[in-house]
């Protein structure tokens, strides 16, 4: 060991002790080869709540809890060290209240001058840490043992980063297979080609929470109808570093939907057939509220009727709608304009004095179209029609200035 | 997936940009009245390719799509013409044409299920649009 | 073609016929501007040199129509109005019409029917009505 002035090595001491004193988040202890407490400062006091006077002299066994002094583990770590030259633990330690803290210690074996043996030992509190740490572990010991949801991390840029129970049952995949690679690989290709998958991002972060559903395909090329939830995982600034997936397999229910609005939809088309009255005369009585699809599909099936009955008239009966609004208003609209096109007239029947309202209030133009309250009017002027058609004599024509 | 690309340069391309739309729409199984939708909105949008792109030159691009249980008919009509000034005039209802007006665009908007354009002085138009089986 | 029809065949997709005082015009497939600009010349020239009354457009061959199309064919039927002849448009089918006004496109002030035979008895009409030009 090198010899030092007495000067320097005063200058050296202090300015080692005033760099103790600013370390508050460690502690920096000396220990002699007997493992008592020799040196003390600031970080040492906020860590275990000894002041110098308290501690300077005690044994480091007082910082280790009842059980580990039973089994001699103070001993045990100085041995270590002193044999290994450096020996790193954690476990319990006791505070001077009592409280117990979770240390990350290292030992050092130093010698000085006089040759004799020594320990440094540095100390941290890891509490705040493993406490982290066990709630992590123990959130995701749960979240693997959830069997019927896929509940799985990816990051900013998609890559998945945990699996569970479920998402292998779900999916088919195991762990390896998935871990490391692209959430939009349960995508349909069709997907997986465009943009959803930043944009399913983008709404997650842009509202807290994004739900959707969607075909997503197994490991063995079977698709399956998923529910998701997909929601931002945030750091403590606030910014967002990853995504927890939350998905369940919808279908069987989405198959049932299908079924139950398929039948729903052929009752209804079985409820508006269209009626041919009299020759040349058919009538489409509409019943319940029109949706667009079901919109379209009566007016394709009227259209194609009057084409194939040579229709002269149609007779629109609504007095079987609820209520007339602007999308109401414009099917039917266009539906008159497209009958018109093939040469048929259109009236309209079975208007009611708040559907009158409603039309008017709405703005709706009707132009040349014919209107009557009861079907028997209605049908009186269809048959006029007809005649007025087939009859050379004084021609009618209607207010468009179109030939009748 | 097959795409077929039609280079649209003449009247002939728009009988063929017609007949292939016609094809892919019956192979995904379209109702006549969807199919006669979407191929008169893409002849629509082809003929505004050949009266206003320059020189009358641009691409359709048509190709089937698939949805979860869906399919259907995608289809880009691209060009390097003028570009339109005034996107949101353009796409106004009042601009619609009747032989002759505007660009028909709205039109064609309202013919199918789903329709995108780009475009921009300079730039050229891009218009995709896709019409689905149900 | 009968006796009293002549042939008046533009080109093949494109044939006109004469039935009585008549003219049945048939529009097939996909037409293009020249097509267009070929129908016009000969339906107008058929219609001044027979002095026909009334014209049928047939577009029943037509399985698109767009806005195009329509515009010529309004622009045809205003062309034999202009030469005293009253003209209509049969045979627009269902999906095609649909998808005119859908498209906007309404023809207004077009004489329609589903087909040449309501179309002629239209047109017959309209002549004993007296709603046409002039026609000894």
């Amino acid at each position: 060991m090198a010899e030092y002035p007495l000067a320097e090595v005063e200058d050296l001491y202090s300015y080692y002790s005033q760099m103790m004193d600013s370390v508050t988040d460690y502690a920096v202890i000396r220990l002699d080869g007997a493992g008592v407490v020799r040196s003390w400062h600031a970080g040492a006091q906020q860590l275990t709540e000894y002041a110098a006077e308290e501690i300077i002299g005690r044994p480091i066994a007082q910082f280790y809890t009842a059980e580990d002094v039973a089994i001699g583990l103070a001993e045990s770590d100085l041995d270590a060290a002193a044999k290994a030259g450096r020996h790193q633990t954690e476990g319990w330690r006791v505070r001077k209240d009592g409280s117990h803290f979770w240390a990350a210690v290292v030992l050092t074996a130093v010698h000085d001058r006089d040759g004799a043996s020594g320990y440094g030992m540095v100390v941290r509190d890891l509490s705040e840490r493993r406490e982290q740490a066990l709630t992590l572990r123990s959130l995701e010991q749960m979240v693997n043992s959830i069997a019927d949801y896929e509940v799985i991390r990816f990051d900013l840029d998609g890559f998945i980063r945990s699996w569970n129970q479920g998402a292998q049952t779900l999916t088919g995949y195991t762990a390896d297979e998935v871990i490391g690679h692209q959430v939009s690989m349960f995508y349909t290709a069709e997907d997986a080609r465009s943009d959803v998958l930043e944009r399913e991002m983008a709404g997650a972060v842009r509202d807290g929470s994004l739900e959707v559903e969607g075909w997503r395909i197994r490991k063995d090329g079977t698709r399956f109808w998923a529910n998701i939830v997909l929601s931002p995982i945030r750091d403590d600034e606030g910014d967002v570093a990853g995504y927890v997936k939350v998905a369940r397999d919808l279908t069987e229910r989405r198959e049932q939907e299908r079924l139950v609005q398929q039948q729903r939809d052929e009752i209804l088309e079985l409820s508006t057939p269209v009626i041919q009255v009299w020759d040349k005369v058919l009538i489409l009585p509409l019943i319940g509220t029109l949706d667009s699809g079901r919109a379209a599909r009566l007016t394709e099936s009227l259209l194609e009727r009057i084409a194939a009955d040579q229709a002269e008239v149609v007779i629109l009966d609504i007095s079987g709608v609820p209520a007339i609004d602007s999308g109401v208003a414009q099917h039917l609209l266009e539906t008159v304009a497209a009958a018109r096109l093939m040469g048929t007239i259109s009236i309209l029947s079975g208007v009611r004095p708040d559907t009158a309202q409603s039309i008017v209030h709405l703005g709706i133009e009707l132009g040349s179209l014919r209107s009557r309250t009861s079907l028997k009017d209605a049908l009186q002027l269809a048959l006029g029609l007809v005649r007025a058609r087939n009859w050379t004599g004084d021609g009618a024509r209607d207010g468009a200035g179109d030939v009748v | 997936m097959t795409t077929t690309t039609v280079v649209i340069g003449g009247e002939s391309d728009l009988l063929r940009v017609r007949s292939t739309m016609r094809e892919y729409a019956r192979h995904a199984g379209l109702s006549l009245t969807a199919t006669t939708k979407v191929v008169t909105a893409g002849s629509e949008l082809t003929r505004n390719i050949l009266r206003y792109a320059t020189g009358g030159q641009g691409v359709a691009s048509i190709e089937e799509a698939a949805s979860g249980q869906r399919r259907g008919v995608r289809a880009v009509f691209a060009d390097q013409g003028p570009g339109i000034a005034d996107l949101d005039q353009a796409m106004c209802s009042g601009f619609s044409m009747a032989g002759g007006l505007g660009l028909g665009l709205p039109g064609s908007r309202r013919l199918v299920d789903e329709f995108a354009i780009d475009s921009a002085p300079g730039h050229g138009t891009r218009v995709a649009i896709c019409q689905w089986d149900h | 073609m009968g006796p009293g029809m002549g042939p008046e065949t533009l080109s093949d997709r494109v044939p006109i016929m004469r039935m009585g005082e008549d003219l049945l015009i048939t529009l097939q497939g996909d037409l293009d501007d020249l097509t267009v600009e070929s129908i016009e010349r000969g339906v107008t020239s058929e219609v001044a040199r027979m002095r026909a009354c009334g014209a049928l457009i047939d577009i029943s061959g037509l399985d698109v129509v767009d806005s195009f199309v329509a515009g010529a064919l309004g622009r045809l039927v205003q062309m034999i109005r202009l030469l005293g002849a009253e003209a209509a448009i049969v045979g627009i089918r269902p999906a095609v019409a649909i998808t005119l006004v859908q498209l906007g496109v309404s023809l207004p002030g077009v004489t329609t029917a589903l087909n040449a035979e309501q179309g002629m008895a239209r047109l017959r009409r309209t002549r004993v009505n007296g709603n046409t030009g002039v026609r000894p």
